[in-house]
């Protein structure tokens, strides 16, 4: 992310480490049905959105507008229109019953945990870290890894460009055809220079990097290096204690009877 | 004296071209050698460039046949465009970047890239510092940096100063100067002011791509300005021998009756920020306006807010109709961006040039008129039928300026116009202007050539730091300069 903040421990960890981790927890999640199990678990990784990505509280709170919707839409549907044989309540389409209740808190709960993993992950790595990373404890091949991050740089000049390209059509008298000509012939007429604008900026970046010098081979050096260390233990520790904890404290201590 | 590049017998072509581009086109360079290609706009000096470092073939895919072809072991290239040879987001990345393909070990990458940076002459705050956020110079710096990072025998420069200001071309050669006293340089260079001193060969192209001469600067120089100027090259005292035959007169408009254009207590906005400010500026027809000032004091946004591309505040009035209230600005207002490639919405020259007229429901054949007589006047008949992205630098700037006047309007804004281009069409291109603004079109350009402002212009806008601070209309016949200080 471009948004600077500061370093915290997350931003420590060795990026591919973080990936797979959070990727593997993502897996687990899939498999957990019990609803105290995943609320523990989700709180867990709130904690760490919250506290420990580094960025300010306003800007957390403003990246929350999006989740607390994700986890309202998604229980909702569930809620409302789920099936279930303990029935609360009863209107029109509308049948609330105790399962359908506890089955959407759970689906609910399980899309606010992806996206708070996913924000977690990207507000803590920057992109050239991680293809770095990639490329030494995974062996991406540099070939792959350098076009990506030659690709994301194209990203905000592709937004630059939509801008020019908008003005350039203004200028050409192109907005004089307004009224019943559809939205969907604008976008046609955006995206076309704008696609065929980006495959020849990428092909000229392209030679740039093999006029300096680049090539596929697997013993280059790297500016920055990825290694494991404490902070790496600390992080994979810190899920394991998680799953396990929450395990154990939604049969001991579970917040909703069920 | 040692050949480091050789080529012999080039032939080639593009895909879809009638005629070849080199017909067996043979040169050499030694080490050491300082060499200048020059030649017309369109005439393959930047392809020759790349098939002399190899990235043609080896990296552009052109058919291509030469007899005997020697590349350099090792060389650096830089791009005219600033901003498509960088890929990585931060300076410190990029030139690591290069010691990364050289296996230069980590511990030794940032001592190295400290060095580089300040070879050039580039202090920045903290070396990991953002691209994004240099000037277009610093960018040019930073890609000298990371080629100077390859340590190479030959430097290839392909106009590496066409997006600066004069004081930054300045600046540019004079570090090129320094870091290329022992390398070999080839260049291609239409402004050759400040290269002159720095070269000691020149190779002289005609429109075939053909070489019409070879040789020491001096020699070439005094032997072939009359082939030069046939060829439209720019040479030193070109400008004096147009003024001295055409003889540039600009007779002043009456600035009476309403005027065109009027601004007041007018600030433009980027991103709520704002950029520009002008106090009182009364534009009026038939005047040549040139709009003066430093890489990046803002000269681009005044236009842009001329043309009310940004947000804008205060008192704007076109021919007496406040600007809210004008429905189709575009109808009295035409627009000619700094970089070329921005406008093309086209797939085609001609459909390039033809654009405004299809929307404007034009007949057939007023189309096709139209179209063929400004292809003429640009010079570009021969490639109408080319995607705009694969015309030479010039002509991809001949064609946004034919493009964006193909429907004549009362003004014309023009964002630097006539860099990258050789002296015949700067000259057609500057006449081409003078005529209509004659008609009474009023022209509005922002340009650093002091001949233009010295020669064309009526009236001279400088911008300094995001404020317009003085108006000064000029007028040829007496020399009498009458400057208007707006503000400090
Ligand atoms: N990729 C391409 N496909 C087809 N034609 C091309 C391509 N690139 C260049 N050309 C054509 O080849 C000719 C030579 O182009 P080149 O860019 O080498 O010119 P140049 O001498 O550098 O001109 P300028 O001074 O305007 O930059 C031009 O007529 C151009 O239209
Ligand atoms: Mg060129």
């Amino acid at each position: 992310m471009i948004v600077s903040s500061a370093e915290t421990w997350l931003h420590k960890v060795n990026p591919s480490l973080k990936l797979v981790a959070l990727i593997v927890l993502c897996i687990v999640a899939l498999f957990i049905h019990d609803l105290n199990y995943m609320m523990n678990v989700t709180l867990g990784v709130l904690l760490l959105f919250l506290c420990f990505t580094g960025h300010s509280i306003k800007h957390i709170l403003l990246l929350s507008i999006p989740f607390c919707f994700i986890f309202i839409s998604t229980s909702l549907t569930m809620i409302l229109f789920g099936k279930g044989e303990t029935l609360w309540f009863e209107w029109g389409l509308i049948s609330i019953t105790e399962e359908s209740f506890m089955r959407g808190l759970l689906v609910g709960f399980r899309a606010l945990l992806f996206a708070a993993l996913g924000l977690t992950f990207s507000l803590t790595t920057r992109p050239v870290n991680l293809f770095y990373s990639l490329m030494q404890q995974v062996k991406l091949k540099p070939k792959y890894a350098y076009s990506f991050m030659a690709a994301l740089r194209l990203i905000p000049i592709m937004m630059e460009e939509f801008q020019t390209i908008r003005n350039a059509m203004k200028v050409r008298g192109f907005e004089k055809g307004k009224g019943i000509r559809s939205v969907y012939f604008k976008m046609k007429a955006y995206s076309i220079p704008l696609l065929s604008g980006s495959i020849r900026r990428a092909h000229r970046i392209a030679v740039a990097m093999e006029a300096k010098r680049f090539s596929d081979t697997r013993d280059r050096t790297y500016y920055y290096e990825f290694g494991f260390s404490k902070k790496d233990h600390g992080f994979i520790l810190y899920f394991i204690i998680l799953l396990l904890a929450g395990f154990y404290l939604s049969i001991q201590f579970p917040l909703l009877p069920i | 004296m040692e050949r480091i590049v050789h080529v012999e017998k080039l032939r080639m072509k593009f895909p879809g071209d009638e005629s070849l581009l080199f017909k067996d086109l043979s040169v050499s360079f030694d080490r050491g050698e300082k060499v200048l290609l020059l030649g017309p706009s369109g005439c393959g000096k930047s392809t020759l460039l790349q098939v002399l470092s190899g990235l043609i073939p080896n990296s552009i895919e052109v058919p291509m046949k030469a007899e005997e072809l020697k590349w350099p072991t090792s060389w650096g290239y830089v791009f005219q465009d600033p901003d498509s040879q960088f890929c990585m987001p931060f300076a410190d990345e990029e030139i690591a970047f290069v010691l990364e393909n050289l296996s230069v070990p980590k511990q030794e990458m940032k001592e190295r890239i400290q060095h580089h940076l300040r070879q050039v002459g580039l202090n920045l705050k903290t070396i990991h510092t953002s691209i994004d956020t240099l000037s277009g110079g610093m960018k040019q710096r930073l890609a000298i940096a990371s080629v100077l990072a390859l340590e190479p025998e030959v430097i290839f420069l392909d106009e590496p100063t066409a997006m600066l200001d004069p004081e930054g071309t300045k600046e540019i050669w004079d570090l090129l100067k320094g870091i290329g006293r022992d390398k070999t340089v080839i260049i291609v260079e239409h402004k050759i002011d400040h290269v002159l001193e720095f070269i000691d060969r020149i190779v002289l192209f005609n429109d075939d791509g053909q070489i019409i001469a070879d040789g020491p600067k001096d020699t070439i120089l005094s032997l072939y300005k009359n082939e030069m100027k046939e060829h439209g090259i720019w040479f030193p005292g070109v400008w004096d021998e147009y003024i001295h035959d055409n003889k540039p007169i600009r007779e002043h408009q009456s600035s009476d009756g309403v005027p065109l254009m009027q601004v007041q207590g007018f600030s433009g906005f980027r991103k709520k920020e704002e950029k520009i400010k002008v106090e009182e500026l009364q534009v009026h027809s038939g005047e040549w306006i040139v709009i003066r000032g430093e890489n990046g004091a803002g000269k681009s946004t005044l236009l842009h807010a001329l043309m009310q591309f940004i947000k804008t505040n205060g008192t704007y009035e076109l021919m007496g109709t406040p600007i809210k209230r004008v429905k189709n600005l575009t109808d009295h207002m035409t627009f000619v961006f700094q970089n070329p490639e921005f406008q093309f919405v086209a797939n085609s020259v001609y459909e390039e040039i033809a654009y405004s007229l299809r929307i404007d429901k034009r007949t057939q054949q007023e189309i096709g008129e139209r179209v063929h007589s400004l292809l003429e006047v640009f010079r570009l008949e021969a490639h109408q039928d080319k995607h705009p992205f694969q015309l030479s630098m010039g002509q991809k700037r001949r064609l946004s300026v034919a493009a964006s006047i193909v429907i004549e309007k009362k003004i014309i804004l023009l964002d630097e116009p006539t860099f990258g281009q050789d002296s015949k069409n700067t000259f057609a291109l500057l006449e081409w202007f003078e005529e209509y603004r004659r008609r009474g079109i009023t022209v509005i350009m922002v340009t650093h050539d002091d001949h233009i402002s010295n020669n064309f212009a009526t009236r001279i806008w400088t911008v300094k730091d995001g404020d317009v601070i003085s108006d000064e209309k000029v007028s040829t016949q007496s020399g009498f300069v009458e400057t208007k200080v707006l503000s400090f």
